[in-house]
């Protein structure tokens, strides 16, 4: 690897490859089987797959163990999330010095859903600090080998340090000067939350202007109706085309398994190359798809790019 | 001032079960306000406990006597004395504040060993009215409002982020959490903006100082005010006309309306 570059995802993104990420989901269980399965099935098709924090606050096998676990048994390069809605700044510290230990070098720090949101409602949120002040923390402890307290680390961790962006928020302005404000305290990539819609893309990078950060842009090619109306229900922020989630009703009325599949993936095809197309006149770095548990869609929609 | 409602019935009865002698004691601070602890509160809680099978023991603090302050409670609590020291529980009227000050008082001042029971849940230090409330502090130790155009990101945000907005704010701007209410964050770009303050919206804001908040806080004063102190801050020219206009002030039908639409 190159000087102060430790991913192959930020080495392909710092010589311009337009670069693939996946995404994958510990779940509430004993194992981590299933995402590892679909860490395999996504070799050589992404560099990367994120394995997910507590999506939309539910609480689900830890982010570290997961991605340590999936990135040793598959070879699979790990982006670990990691969100401030459960941990104060010390256990925060404690994972991102615990990555760096179990060899995962990439982080996306992010402020995370309320845990009201979630499964475990009653739990008490900590936010002890947000996204910057955590990708802040994080560059602080890889570039001087200190902590937000000024405590020395010994032998400092080598990871890089992502952060998310909205593209379709309700404030446009307000999201994009947080974008910004990422950007001034060191974030070293973008993802994007998943974008349907070009209009409200090419929206916000006219708002944030040309910025030195590689942004990729996320998709959420949906496994199936109930993933696509749950992503639609449950996560802040998105909301799923109705056209789209209509196609992917329609596909439940199929009773064949095996059919249904091959029309699940028409659906997703159908819609995604379009934007995927449309993507590569875009200033995005790369795509993210949060093809959680689809791991076979990943093959046929990367073609479009080729 | 500090918001409250009254617990469910059913709680309430829950903690006196066994109990037969209540002492119902209502606080003349916020909890008369927010009509969970005023003459009235008492006695509907009275009658109910007594329907439900107690002896009861009526205390009403009138307004401006605290239950938090105990010197005040205290007066009440030894004039009845005999009632509190006959009684199987005291049912307080009152923000947790006033239950625990009430509580030591038996305890060290009294001699005894009382169950003093909470009949409010507490809300929150809340400003606005006079019918609709806000929670806008939660009285940190290390006030943020100079650095966010004076909106508390540590209250009016949800997550109580100091680098707002998250990328949860919903249509229409309101919050991830609560379609009810607004992302603090927008609110605080929009103030930003107007002030010309745009540049330090985009700068990061330090992680707050939770340091300076170790509970249970002390907090000492040199000199407390005197009961010459109070009446004089009570009875001048300035509280008579302040309350003049208050009472001939329009009332405020309107916002009535909408509350109960
Ligand atoms: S920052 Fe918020 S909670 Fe703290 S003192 Fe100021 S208003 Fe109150
Ligand atoms: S939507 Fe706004 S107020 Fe609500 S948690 Fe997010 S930043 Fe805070």
């Amino acid at each position: 690897m190159p000087d102060g570059i430790y991913s192959q995802m930020m080495k392909e993104l710092s010589e311009g490859k337009y670069v693939f990420t996946g995404e994958l989901e510990p779940e509430k269980a004993g194992n981590v089987d299933e995402p590892i399965q679909a860490a395999k099935d996504m070799i050589g098709l992404v560099t990367a797959c994120n394995v997910t924090d507590n999506p939309q606050s539910f609480a689900y096998v830890s982010s570290l163990a997961a991605a340590y676990k999936i990135q040793l048994e598959t070879g699979m390069e790990c982006v670990y999330q990691l969100r401030c809605s459960d941990r104060n700044r010390m256990a925060l510290l404690s994972d991102v010095l615990g990555a760096g230990t179990l060899g995962l070098t990439s982080i996306l720090a992010l402020a995370g859903d309320h845990v009201a949101l979630g499964d475990t409602p009653d739990a008490k949120p900590v936010f002890d600090l947000d996204s910057t002040t955590l990708i802040h923390m994080i560059r602080k402890m890889v570039d001087e080998g200190k902590d937000l307290a000024g405590n020395e680390i010994e032998d400092p961790p080598k990871l890089h340090v992502g952060g998310a962006a909205a593209p379709g928020a309700a404030h446009l302005k307000a999201e994009v000067a947080k974008v910004k404000r990422k950007i001034k305290v060191g974030v070293e990539y973008i993802q994007t939350q998943v974008i349907y819609y070009p209009d409200i893309l090419d929206k916000f990078f006219k708002e944030l202007g040309p910025v030195d950060v590689p942004i990729l842009v996320g998709i959420y090619p949906a496994k199936s109706f109930g993933a696509a109306k749950f992503f639609d229900e449950y996560v802040a922020g998105v909301d799923v085309p109705p056209d789209y989630l209509a196609n992917m009703k329609k596909t439940k009325e199929i009773k064949d398994k095996e059919k249904r599949k091959e029309e699940v993936d028409r659906v997703n095809l159908e819609f995604f190359i379009d934007f995927l197309e449309y993507l590569k006149g875009t200033p995005s770095a790369g795509c993210h798809m949060m093809a959680v548990g689809y791991p076979r869609i990943v093959g046929p929609l990367k073609k479009v790019m080729e | 001032m500090i918001a409250q409602e009254q617990k469910p019935m059913e709680e309430i009865l829950g903690y006196l079960e066994g109990k037969k002698n209540i002492v119902v004691m209502g606080c003349g601070g916020c909890a008369t306000f927010y009509h969970t602890g005023d003459k009235k509160a008492v006695d509907d809680l009275a009658a109910k406990l007594e329907s439900a099978g107690k002896a009861v023991t009526k205390i009403s603090m009138p307004l401006g006597m605290q239950a938090c302050d105990t010197e005040k409670s205290g007066m009440y609590l030894d004039k009845n004395r005999k009632e509190v020291e006959n009684c199987d529980a005291l049912l307080l009227m009152s923000c947790g504040d006033g239950v625990q000050v009430v509580t030591e008082y038996t305890d060290d001042e009294m001699g005894l060993a009382k169950n003093v029971y909470p009949a409010n849940d507490a809300i929150g230090l809340v400003g606005g009215g006079p019918f609709k409330f806000k929670e806008t502090c939660q009285s940190c130790g290390m006030c943020e409002l100079g650095k966010t155009a004076g909106i508390c990101p540590l209250t009016a945000c949800g997550k109580g982020l100091m680098n707002g907005p998250c990328g949860g704010v919903r249509v229409d701007n309101k919050c991830e959490i609560d379609e009810k209410k607004d992302c603090a964050w927008v609110k605080i770009y929009e103030r930003m903006e107007k002030l010309g303050e745009l540049d330090d919206f985009m700068s990061m804001r330090d992680a707050h100082e939770w340091g300076k908040c170790k509970r249970p806080r002390l907090f000492e004063l040199e000199e407390p005010m005197t009961m010459m102190d109070m009446m004089g801050a009570m009875m001048n020219f300035n509280t008579v006309t302040g309350y003049t206009s208050l009472m001939l002030a329009k009332k405020p039908e309107k916002e009535k309306e909408e509350e109960k639409a």
